[in-house]
C-alpha cells in the first residue's frame, strides 16, 4: 500500500506556516521563536559517540593563555611515533573560542565541517561534561548517559528523551525514530510507540512472499484485527491493537519517504553518498523524515531521532593530525555528514527547527598510551542547529598532572572557579527548557533528578539556563 | 464463590494453562480436563513435579551465552511441566541478574540452575541463597563491598525489590536509609571461591565488626518501620560475622507494615498475583491468598501458588462484569509468544549450537528475542523487566510479527520444519471450519470477537467469493493456509493471554 506520487501531491496541500510565511520573515529569530512555541514544530535528533570519544584531542588548547593548559595537554600527549599531539599548526583552521583561562582553543583538525557550522554560530561546544563516581564501564556510563539518572532515582531504564515522550505521546502515536535496529537507551520508555529502523526503504509489514496478489487481503484482514482490539475495554489489548495499527500505517508511509526524498532532493542525496560513510546516511535517513513531515506525508509525524556511530574506543593507533588517522576520519566524517545535513535542512528551510546533541558516555585518559588512550572521565558536547547560540561553554576540564586522579583522569567538581565541571544534566535540562518548552520542576521531579551529597562534589543544584539557546 | 473444587469450563482450563505455561492448544485442554475437572486438581496436577537439575551451558563449563540461551528454550520447549520455567522465569525476572554486568555464563548457569531447585520451594532459603550467590554477588557489588566502606547496592536492592518493597500498601515507607546503611555492613567482605564451585565464604579482614568502628553504632535494624519497637533488632545478636546475613533475612521476614501484616508475604503474594492473575490486586485478595496459604509464616512458594491458582481472583468471578474469555487479559512474555508458537506448531528446537534454532530466513531465537526485547539471561537492569503494554512498540510487533511469518515459512522437512497437513485437518473446506481448526490449535478462538473471526473468515474466502476451499491444493496451502496461520499469530488477541 505505498503511497504514489500522485496521491502523496493531493495530500499535500495543507502548506505549512513556514512556506506560508516565506523565508525572510521566518529568518526572523522573534518570529521564530514565537512560531515554533505555539506550533511545536521542533526537532531533536540525538547522536551518540559509541566507545569513548577523546575529548583532550577534540576541543584542544592551543596555547596557554593565561593558565597552563597547553602546558599540561603536552606534557600528556606526545610526539613522534604513536604520539597524539596536535601541535598549534595542525590547529589553525579549526579555532573557535577561548577557555576561562584565557586558552585558545580548536577543534580536532578533521573536524573542518563542524568548524563551519561553528563559523556560522550554529555550534555550541559544551566543554567537561560528565558526573559525580564516573564508570570506567562503556555499558554502565552509556546506561547513566542514556538514563540521565547516575543515581538510578527515577527507576528502571527509561531514557532523558524517553521519559519526556511518556508525559506526552500515546501509544497510537510514534514520536521518535531510532535510525538502528533497535530502540536506543536514550529514546527508551513503555508509554509511546518508537520506531526502529536502519533504513526507510527495508522497512515494511513482514508479509510472507507466498503471492503477491493474497497481500492486500492480508492486510485488510489484520488491519480489521487491530482496529477490533484498538476498540476493546481491555486495556492490553487496546495498547497492542493501536500499536498495531500505527505500526502497519508507518510500515507503508515510511518507505515511501525514500522515493519521495530522491526524487525531490536528488542533489543533497548524492552529496550524503559522496561522504559515503555510515553517519552520512543515517542523517540522510533522518532528513528523509524531516522532509516528509515538512510536506506532509499521511502518518509521518516524528520529532524525536537518535543515530549513533561507533569507532570511538581508540585504545591504540588513535592517530593525531594525520589525514589517515583513526580519530581524524572519525571527526572528518561526522563533521563533513552534519555540515551536508544543515545544508540540506537549511535548503528546506527547516535547520531552525532542529537542534542536534552529540555525545559521548566517557572521554579517555590524560596520559596516552604507546599509540591511543584508555577510558577516561569529563568530555565535551556538542550542541547543534539553527535555534542554537553558538560559542563555546563551560569549562575545559583541569589536565594540570598534579590534579588528575589516580586513575590519571580529570575530577568532577562543582566547586566554583576556573575548572567547575558541567554537569552532563545541566545540557539535557537546558534542552529539555529552553528547546522542547519543558517546565524545570517537571524536568527535576520526572527526568532527570538532583543528587544527594556534598555540593562541591555532586550536582545539587542545577542550573538549566548554561545560555546556549538565548 | 468458587474454590479448589470449583469445576472448570473449558475457557477457565484455557486460561490456567496459558498462564501457567506455554499456550493451550484444543488438545491440550482436554487432556487437563480428563486429569482433573476441579480447579484444585487441575492446578495440583501442575504442580506435581520435582524440580529438575537442569543447568543451561552444562555443569561445571563456561559455556558462551548462546549455548546458555539455546539450551534454556530448548527445554522450554520440551518441558512436560511448563510451570517451572515458568516460575525460573518469575524469579529471573525478580532476582534481576544481567550478564552485561557479571561477564561470566558459568556463574549465570548456575544461578539458573538455584532458581529451578527453588523455584516452588521455601521463599525465605531462597533469598538466603540468593546472597550466597556468586552471579548476583557480582552483579549487586558483595564482592567489592570492604570494611571500610560497606557498598550499599545489595543491601538496598535486597529490601526494596527482593523482599519489602520501597512503600508498604498505606504508602509508608519500609525502611530507612539507615537501614541500608546497616545492612550492608552484614554483607561486607563476603567472597566466593571459583575453585570451590564458586561457594561463598566470609572473609574476615574486609568484614566490618564493630569494635573496629564503633561511631556506626550496633549493628541494629528497624528502630522507625517494621514493628520491632523504638529498640530495633540486632542482626549481631547471634554472633558477629557469618551469621549477620542470615540474621538479616530472619528479621526481614519478620517485619511488618504499617498495618500490622507481615510486608514481605504482603509483597510476594502481591507479585505473584501480578505474575499469574492480573495488574493490580486487590489488597483483600493479597491477604486472602496469605492467610489461606500461611504464606507469612510456612514461605511455601508452592502452596501460594496454589492457592492463587484455586481463587476466584484468578478466575475472575469476583469481578463483574464475570471472567469472560477477554477480559483482564495479561500481555505475553516475548519468551512465551515463541515458545507457545513453537510447541502449538511442533516446530521443535535441537542441537547444541547457536543456529541450531534458527527459522528458516532469519536470525536465531536469541536475536529474535532481543530485537521483541527480552534477553535471556541479560534483564535491563535490576528492575528486571517492564511488563505488560512495556513489551510492545512497533520495533517489538515488527519483530513478533517477523517471528510470526518465519515460523510458519519454516518448510523444511523433519522436526523443526512446519507442517500444517499435521496439525489440521486437510479435508476442511468450510471457511469458518478452517479458521476455527487454526484458532483452536493455537488456543485463541474463545478470546476473539464475532468481528475478528469474521475478518479472518473473510481473508481466507476473499470476502466470501469461495466458500468451498481445497486445502489439498498447494497453491492454496502455501497462500491462504500459511497466510491464516500467519495472521492468527499476529492477531493483538494472541499476544495476550
Amino acid at each position: 500500500m505505498a503511497i504514489t506520487r500522485r496521491q502523496f501531491l493531493k495530500r499535500s496541500s495543507a502548506v505549512s506556516a513556514a512556506a506560508l510565511l516565506g523565508p525572510g520573515l521566518f529568518g526572523n529569530p522573534f518570529v521564530r521563536r514565537a512560531l515554533a512555541d505555539t506550533i511545536g514544530d521542533r526537532y531533536l535528533l540525538v547522536i551518540f559517540l559509541d566507545g569513548g570519544n577523546d575529548g583532550l584531542n577534540t576541543v584542544v588548547p592551543v596555547n596557554d593563555g593565561g593558565g597552563s593548559l597547553r602546558t599540561s595537554y603536552e606534557a600528556a600527549r606526545g610526539t613522534g611515533t604513536g604520539g597524539l599531539r596536535l601541535l598549534p599548526s595542525d590547529l589553525a583552521n579549526t579555532l573557535i573560542g577561548t577557555d576561562a583561562t584565557g586558552a585558545q582553543l580548536a577543534l580536532h583538525p578533521g573536524f573542518t565541517g563542524l568548524k563551519q557550522l561553528y563559523d556560522l554560530g550554529q555550534v555550541a561546544v559544551i566543554q567537561g561534561c560528565g558526573y559525580p563516581d564516573y564508570s570506567l564501564s562503556h555499558d554502565e556510563s552509556r546506561h547513566i548517559w542514556m538514563a540521565g539518572d547516575p543515581n538510578n532515582l527515577s527507576g528502571g531504564a527509561n531514557g532523558w528523551v524517553g521519559k519526556h515522550l511518556a508525559a506526552n505521546y500515546l501509544g497510537s502515536e510514534i514520536p521518535a525514530v531510532c535510525i538502528s535496529d533497535g530502540v536506543a537507551g536514550e529514546l527508551r520508555q513503555n508509554v509511546t510507540s518508537v520506531l526502529a529502523v536502519h533504513r526507510l526503504r527495508d522497512l515494511g509489514f513482514p508479509y510472507d512472499g507466498a503471492s503477491d496478489a493474497d497481500i492486500p487481503a492480508k492486510r485488510a484482514a489484520f488491519a480489521a484485527l487491530c482496529a477490533s482490539a484498538a476498540g476493546s475495554a481491555q486495556p492490553g489489548l487496546q495498547y497492542i491493537g493501536s500499536n498495531g495499527t500505527a505500526t502497519l500505517l508507518a510500515s507503508e508511509s515510511y518507505p515511501a519517504l525514500d522515493d519521495l526524498y530522491v526524487n525531490d532532493r536528488s542533489a543533497f542525496n548524492d552529496a550524503y553518498d559522496a561522504i559515503d560513510k555510515s553517519s552520512a546516511r543515517d542523517l540522510r535517513e533522518v532528513a528523509k523524515m524531516v522532509y516528509g513531515v515538512k510536506t506532509g506525508v499521511p502518518n509521518v509525524h516524528a520529532r524525536f531521532f537518535q543515530l549513533s556511530n561507533g569507532g570511538y574506543d581508540t585504545h591504540s593507533d588513535q592517530g593525531a593530525a594525520a589525514t589517515d588517522g583513526q580519530q581524524y576520519g572519525l571527526h572528518q566524517e561526522l563533521g563533513d555528514s552534519l555540515k551536508i545535513f544543515f545544508d540540506d535542512l537549511t535548503d528546506m528551510g527547516e535547520a531552525d527547527k532542529m537542534t542536534v546533541v552529540v555525545w559521548s558516555e566517557f572521554s579517555r585518559r590524560v596520559p596516552q598510551n604507546d599509540s591511543g588512550t584508555d577510558h577516561g572521565s569529563q568530555g565535551p558536547v556538542f550542541v547543534i542547529g539553527g535555534g542554537v547560540t553558538g560559542g563555546v561553554y563551560g569549562n575545559h576540564p583541569n589536565i594540570d598532572p598534579a590534579a588528575l586522579d589516580d586513575n590519571g583522569n580529570t575530577v568532577y567538581s562543582q566547586a566554583a572557579g576556573a575548572f567547575r565541571s558541567t554537569d552532563f544534566r545541566d545540557v539535557y535540562g537546558t534542552i529539555l527548557k529552553h528547546w522542547l518548552n519543558v517546565p524545570e520542576p517537571t524536568i527535576l521531579s520526572g527526568i532527570l533528578p538532583i543528587d544527594s551529597g556534598n555540593a562541591n562534589t555532586h550536582w545539587t543544584t542545577n542550573d538549566f539556563d548554561l545560555g546556549f539557546f538565548t | 464463590m468458587g474454590d479448589a473444587n470449583s469445576i472448570l469450563t473449558a475457557a477457565e482450563t484455557r486460561h490456567l494453562l496459558k498462564r501457567t505455561g506455554f499456550g493451550a492448544a484444543a488438545k491440550d485442554v482436554a487432556k487437563s480436563q480428563q486429569k482433573g475437572n476441579t480447579r484444585g486438581r487441575a492446578v495440583d496436577a501442575l504442580l506435581k513435579f520435582n524440580p529438575k537439575k537442569f543447568q543451561p551451558g552444562g555443569k561445571g563449563k563456561d559455556p558462551s551465552l548462546q549455548d546458555s540461551h539455546d539450551q534454556w528454550i530448548t527445554y522450554m520447549l520440551k518441558s512436560k511441566f511448563p510451570l517451572q520455567e515458568k516460575l525460573v522465569l518469575f524469579w529471573h525476572d525478580h532476582f534481576a541478574t544481567s550478564n552485561v554486568k557479571v561477564a561470566n555464563t558459568r556463574l549465570m548457569a548456575e544461578q539458573n540452575l538455584l532458581l529451578r531447585l527453588m523455584c516452588k520451594g521455601n521463599f525465605k532459603d531462597l533469598v538466603k541463597a540468593m546472597n550466597k550467590n556468586a552471579a548476583m554477588m557480582e552483579f549487586l557489588d558483595i564482592v567489592r563491598s570492604g570494611r571500610h566502606q560497606p557498598n550499599e547496592n545489595y543491601a538496598r536492592e535486597l529490601q526494596e525489590l527482593f523482599t519489602l518493597g520501597v512503600l508498604d500498601h498505606a504508602g509508608n515507607p519500609n525502611y530507612l536509609q539507615d537501614d541500608i546503611v546497616q545492612i550492608a555492613r552484614a554483607f561486607s567482605g563476603w567472597r566466593y571461591d571459583d575453585k570451590k564451585k564458586d561457594t561463598a565464604f566470609l572473609d574476615s579482614d574486609h568484614h566490618d565488626f564493630i569494635a573496629d568502628f564503633p561511631e556506626r553504632g550496633p549493628k541494629t535494624i528497624y528502630a522507625v518501620r517494621g514493628g520491632f519497637g523504638a529498640s530495633g533488632r540486632s542482626f549481631a545478636a547471634g554472633g558477629e560475622g557469618a551469621a549477620e546475613i542470615d540474621t538479616v533475612i530472619d528479621i526481614i521476614f519478620d517485619h511488618t507494615d504499617t498495618d500490622g501484616k507481615n510486608t514481605v508475604a504482603r509483597r510476594m503474594a502481591g507479585r505473584l498475583l501480578e505474575y499469574f492473575a492480573h495488574a493490580s490486586p486487590d489488597i483483600g485478595v493479597i491477604d486472602e491468598v496469605v492467610a489461606t496459604s500461611g504464606f507469612n509464616t510456612n514461605w511455601d512458594i508452592a502452596g501460594l501458588v496454589r492457592t492463587i491458582l484455586v481463587h476466584d481472583a484468578f478466575y475472575e468471578t469476583d469481578v463483574t462484569p464475570p471472567f469472560t474469555a477477554q477480559s483482564q487479559k495479561s500481555i505475553t512474555w516475548p519468551v512465551d509468544f515463541v515458545v507457545s508458537t513453537m510447541r502449538a506448531l511442533n516446530v521443535a528446537g535441537g542441537g547444541k549450537h547457536g543456529d541450531a534454532l534458527r527459522i528458516d530466513g532469519g536470525a536465531n531465537i536469541r536475536d529474535r528475542l532481543t530485537d521483541m526485547g527480552q534477553s535471556l539471561f541479560e534483564p535491563p537492569s535490576v528492575f528486571g523487566w517492564d511488563w505488560e503494554t512495556s513489551w510492545i512498540s512497533s520495533a517489538t510487533l515488527l519483530a513478533r510479527f517477523a517471528f510470526a511469518r518465519d515460523v510458519i515459512g519454516a518448510r523444511v522437512k523433519g522436526k523443526s520444519g512446519f507442517h500444517p497437513e499435521k496439525l489440521i485437518s486437510l479435508a476442511l473446506s468450510a471457511p469458518g471450519a478452517i479458521v476455527d481448526a487454526v484458532t483452536d490449535l493455537l488456543g485463541i478462538t474463545d478470546q476473539l470477537t464475532v468481528d475478528e473471526r469474521q475478518a479472518l473468515i473473510d481473508y481466507v474466502s476473499d470476502n466470501g467469493a469461495n466458500t468451498v476451499i481445497d486445502l489439498t491444493d498447494p497453491d492454496v496451502q502455501n497462500v491462504k493456509l500459511h497466510g491464516l496461520f500467519a495472521l492468527v499469530l499476529t492477531a493483538p488477541a494472541y499476544h495476550t493471554h
